[in-house]
């Protein structure tokens, strides 16, 4: 980016006053009341004042970091949440490159499709593409010929299914952003790429993915974040946690131990963790960023 | 404003047979993407006991509105859906709105805490969102707004926001500089610079982002259910699919159709969207 | 750009500042008692909700003819919400009922968190109430206190094929044996069907394997807890219950991952010969494939004739302790849960009364009912009346520790030591 002209005045706090006011009374007020309450024993007995609050320490955390399932599960979530946003990326930049090179039904058509998987609410995404592979009642295996597999039986097949039906519906985000991107990028460019006899592969890698580099980068931190948070689909698909919990990503851990039971100073104890995770990770990614000379 | 056509077949005949591929595999990708589409639609209109059956047709011979009319049959239907527009609406219009300043400032401007600003944006994002909504239910309830759409409405413009902000960065900083010069130099104020030149040029940008504040606002339940504690009428549509979630015999056919009423609305948005979205935004860069 | 590690310490700081407490809200019982206003009821909404709510109507109507000055205000929540909107109910009791419908499982944990009234000496002095079935008072019972009234229980036995039997020269079993037995010949004889559908992830399904046995999930009373799980009797019951996830049965690979509801519809799709159902299951039998052709009889226990004692689930009503209107509240509350009332919701909504003279009536009516009113007289069990039972239900403790053993990561020995550790670090939390 070149240099910003403005020197610095006030006008940019005059811009952000409305957005500094919302997210100060409702996000970072609520954040400060998260950190204080998992250093307290805070259940809905203590939240609707039947008990008296009892301040912990590092108590909630102590039992979180003792537990060995915890450790399992954060190996699996960021395994898990690594693969999804791979495959996530993956499959949108290919189909938003897809998306330029064909004419305007193809292109409707994909586009279409991918909207309505994008709009459709989560818990009924994950519902159907439950039934799906059902192995008794699902329409796959029989597609597939595989009899009555169980998808959700085994640990990394459960896993799996789970994979495509979050692909199945944040890869539109990403595809819809990027498509966006690259028509935005001047056609004379491509044009000249396409004539020096550039590769496709070439041409995104040299001439798109710079030029999209502000945008990929939303969309990478973002899918990030909601598929580090991904909680919907494991907890419908492999009914909340899969086989003696083998399939348990965060989100769900931290609902079954903490939020379900009302246990709110452990699982405030948990969101924490999970934001200095996120934080941890994004900072390292901006960072690299940065090194490659990108500003933010 | 003309978009720029990328696959002007002039320019490159050998890029024919290319295309032909390219077209099938994108329509390929459309029908497994909307298979599951048609999986819930289809659902919603098969009469009981054949969703699970274990002979599973891609069709049924004998469609049945039944699930239809247990969805609309609900008490107060209309005013759920109304509810839940008027709040997808409210979140969709203050969000953007709000998003555009912050975007602006942040891109065009470079002052102290800038970059701590953007993190901080991402920040709220990050924590599940279970454990906010304790917080969130005191502040709404010191406010005076539980039981009220505002104590949805402002929880989500507070969750789309830092979304919006960031996308919307991408978008503010593709509109060149020289651009922005050329309007003061034309004698053009600051306020009219923001709305009268930059504003147009962002909004496929803000269209986008929306469509993602809108699905948000429109799919949650977790608000609606701590929120809206005591009154029915400020209640929004996804409390219409739960009834059909009943742990011991939920009803898949209710769940489907109640599915297939809400996706329609947003469908359509995006239907709208998606033209402005794909029209606007070539223009919107060129020099 | 730049990144100063200022940020992650303003963090820290920010959360180490412990200066102030989070907040909370009082909770306290109101003092008031008026006898005119609104009273606030919640019930539970149902898929088919109009007859319920007819009956509703006629018992507030008469309510408030009786008492003039009083207006009843119904509202149906969907199940799936409770959780939250009691949370919220507790926590601003503004937006609170007077009178609500709730889980029977989640009576201790509401009277934990300070939701519910206390209406011990009301509910003794109200005549209908001696003649409540024990295991159903049991579920609004927390040390020794009363609070609330069953609305109806729920109950399960086991739902058989009654063409599949007829074909095989089967007999219905008559002991827990027999049931594995008669449920590997059928698999034998027809290896499209399950013989008995089993579910590593139904506890309700399994709980009854525990108590025939003669095990229990936990022994101890008034808020101290200790689990029995990891007892001998309780781990031969969890053996015969996971004996039958087995490919000749009901192979682990489909079955170790259901839960209550995919048994039924696996049943009700004809795909299996046997399953454990309630008696709320009946109406999605009825809807599927294989009506007309089962029964429904007792889950048998080990000796022959006996019948497994069954959990007995179900609804509650009762008051919160927020209300400013308790006399009219507790009168309304045995109004909504009287013989009356429950006769007719069994007619409206196949709801099981809680009285069992009154069940016997309607058993008499509708024979479907006969084997859970005999399975409820033959004794039913409860969870333990602990606030930690939520926990270690939402934490599926029972269901990892079926599972576990099912796919043979662990033995039953070591599978039940560990669910006995967890549910004893939850009893000791929640005390």
């Amino acid at each position: 980016m070149t240099s910003v002209t403005h020197r610095p005045t006030w006008t940019p706090w005059l811009y952000l006053a409305p957005a500094l006011l919302v997210l100060g009374g409702l996000l970072v007020y609520p954040i400060w009341q998260l950190g204080l309450i998992s250093f307290f024993r805070y259940t809905q007995a203590q939240v609707s004042g039947g008990e008296p609050t009892t301040f912990q320490g590092f108590g909630n955390y102590s039992a979180l970091f003792s537990d060995p399932q915890f450790w399992q599960v954060l190996l699996a979530t960021v395994l898990f949440a690594a693969a999804c946003v791979v495959s996530t990326l993956a499959v949108g930049c290919a189909l938003a490159v897809l998306l330029t090179r064909v004419r305007a039904v193809p292109r409707l058509a994909l586009m279409l499709a991918a909207l309505g998987a994008w709009a459709t609410p989560a818990v009924t995404g994950s519902t159907v593409w439950l039934f799906l592979f059902d192995p008794d009642f699902g329409p796959v295996n029989r597609l597939l010929g595989l009899g009555d597999h169980s998808w959700t039986y085994g640990r990394l097949s459960a896993f799996l299914l789970v994979l495509l039906e979050v692909v199945w519906c944040s890869f539109p985000f990403v595809m819809v952003t990027v498509y966006a991107g690259i028509r935005a990028v001047p056609a004379e460019v491509l044009e000249a790429a396409a004539l020096d006899g550039a590769s496709q592969w070439r041409i995104w890698r040299s001439v798109l993915a710079p030029m999209l580099r502000p945008i990929l980068t939303v969309v990478t931190i973002q899918s990030v974040i909601w598929d580090f948070k991904v909680f919907t689909q494991i907890y419908v698909m492999t009914n909340g946690g899969g086989i003696a919990g083998q399939n348990l990503v965060l989100n769900v851990y931290a609902y079954q131990q903490a939020f379900a039971s009302s246990q709110y100073g452990l699982g405030s104890a948990i969101g924490v963790v999970m934001l200095l995770i996120l934080l941890a990770v994004t900072l390292v990614y901006l960072r690299l960023l940065h090194r490659q000379g990108e500003d933010l | 404003m003309n978009p720029p056509r990328l696959n002007r077949p002039r320019l490159n005949p050998l890029r024919h047979p290319w295309r032909t591929a390219a077209e099938a595999s994108a329509l390929i990708v459309a029908v497994v993407v909307a298979f599951p589409l048609y999986w819930m639609v289809l659902g919603a209109f098969k009469p009981a006991g054949e969703i699970e059956s274990t002979e599973p047709r891609p069709w049924t011979l004998a469609p049945s509105l039944d699930s239809f009319r247990r969805v609309f049959g609900q008490q107060d239907f209309g005013r759920y859906f109304v509810n839940s527009l008027v709040v997808a609406g409210s979140v969709v219009i203050v969000s953007a709105l709000i998003a555009f300043l912050a975007a602006t400032a942040v891109t065009r401007f470079r002052f102290r805490f800038r970059t701590t600003l953007l993190i901080m944006f991402l920040v709220a994002q990050m924590v599940p969102v279970e454990a906010l909504t304790i917080p969130l239910f005191f502040q709404m309830r010191d406010f005076g707004l539980l039981n009220t759409l505002g104590s949805l409405v402002l929880p989500h413009i507070a969750f789309s926001l830092p979304f919006a902000i960031w996308m919307l960065r991408g978008f503010v900083k593709g509109v060149p500089e020289a651009l922005e010069e050329a309007a003061y130099i034309d004698g053009a104020s600051r306020s009219r610079f923001l709305w009268q030149i930059l504003f147009p040029l962002v909004l496929p940008g803000l269209v986008a982002t929306s469509a993602f504040s809108f699905i948000s606002a429109w799919n949650d339940f977790l608000f609606a259910k701590s929120f809206i504690i005591s009154d029915t009428s400020q209640s929004t549509l996804p409390m219409a699919l739960l009834v059909f979630f009943k742990p011991d015999e939920p009803d898949w056919g209710g769940v489907m159709a109640a599915s297939t009423v809400m996706t329609i609305p947003v469908l359509v948005f995006f239907v709208l969207v998606q033209r402005r979205l794909v029209s606007g935004l070539g223009g919107a860069v060129k020099d | 750009m730049n990144l100063s590690p200022r940020i992650p310490a303003l963090l820290l700081t920010a959360l180490v500042v412990t200066a102030c407490a989070p907040q909370t809200s009082s909770n306290s019982s109101s003092d008031k008692d008026e006898k005119t206003g609104t009273l606030r009821v919640w019930l539970f909404q149902e898929v088919g909700n109009e007859p319920k709510q007819k009956v509703v109507d006629s018992v507030v109507a008469a309510f408030e003819k009786a008492h003039s000055g009083i207006n009843v205000d119904v509202e149906y929540i969907p199940v799936e919400t409770r959780a939250q909107r009691v949370k919220a109910a507790f926590n601003d009791p503004s937006s609170a009922p007077d009178v609500m419908e709730y889980g029977n499982t989640d009576t201790a944990g509401y009277v934990k968190d300070g939701g519910l009234l206390d209406v011990s000496k009301e509910f003794a002095g109200w005549s209908e109430a001696k003649d409540t079935d024990p295991t159903a008072k049991t579920s609004v019972t927390v040390d020794g206190r009363i609070y609330g009234s069953p609305f109806y229980v729920g109950v399960r036995a086991l739902y058989y094929r009654t063409d599949v039997f007829k074909e095989l020269g089967l007999e219905a079993p008559r002991t827990m044996t027999e049931l594995a037995v008669t449920a590997r010949k059928i698999r034998a004889a027809k290896p499209e069907l399950y013989g008995l559908v089993v579910g590593g992830a139904y506890t309700y399904g399994a709980m009854p394997f525990i108590w025939a046995n003669g095990g229990e999930l936990a022994t101890g009373k008034d808020g101290s807890y200790a689990s029995a799980i990891s007892g001998g009797s309780a781990q031969k019951g969890i053996k015969e219950y996971t004996s039958l996830f087995t490919d000749d049965n009901c192979p682990a690979a489909k079955c170790a991952g259901m839960g209550g509801n995919d048994t039924i519809t696996a049943f009700a799709a004809g795909k299996a010969a046997m399953a454990i159902g309630g008696d709320f299951s009946h109406t999605a039998v009825e809807a599927g494939k294989v009506k007309g052709e089962y029964a429904v009889v007792p889950l048998p226990g080990v000796s022959a004739g006996s019948i497994a004692p069954a959990f007995a689930g179900g609804n509650n009503i009762g008051v919160l302790k927020s209300t400013s209107h308790r006399t009219m509240a507790v009168q309304l509350m045995e109004q909504l849960t009287s013989k009356k009332t429950q006769t007719a919701m069994f007619d409206a909504m196949g709801f099981l009364p809680t009285f069992p003279d009154v069940r016997q009536q309607v058993a008499a009516e509708q024979p479907y009912v006969k084997p859970f009113a005999r399975t409820l007289a033959a004794g039913t069990k409860f969870v333990p009346a602990s606030p930690a039972w939520s926990q270690i239900d939402s934490s599926s403790v029972l269901p990892t520790m079926f599972q576990e053993v099912i796919s043979g990561k662990k033995s039953v020995a070591a599978a039940s030591k560990e669910a006995a550790t967890k549910m004893n670090d939850a009893f000791g939390s929640a005390g």
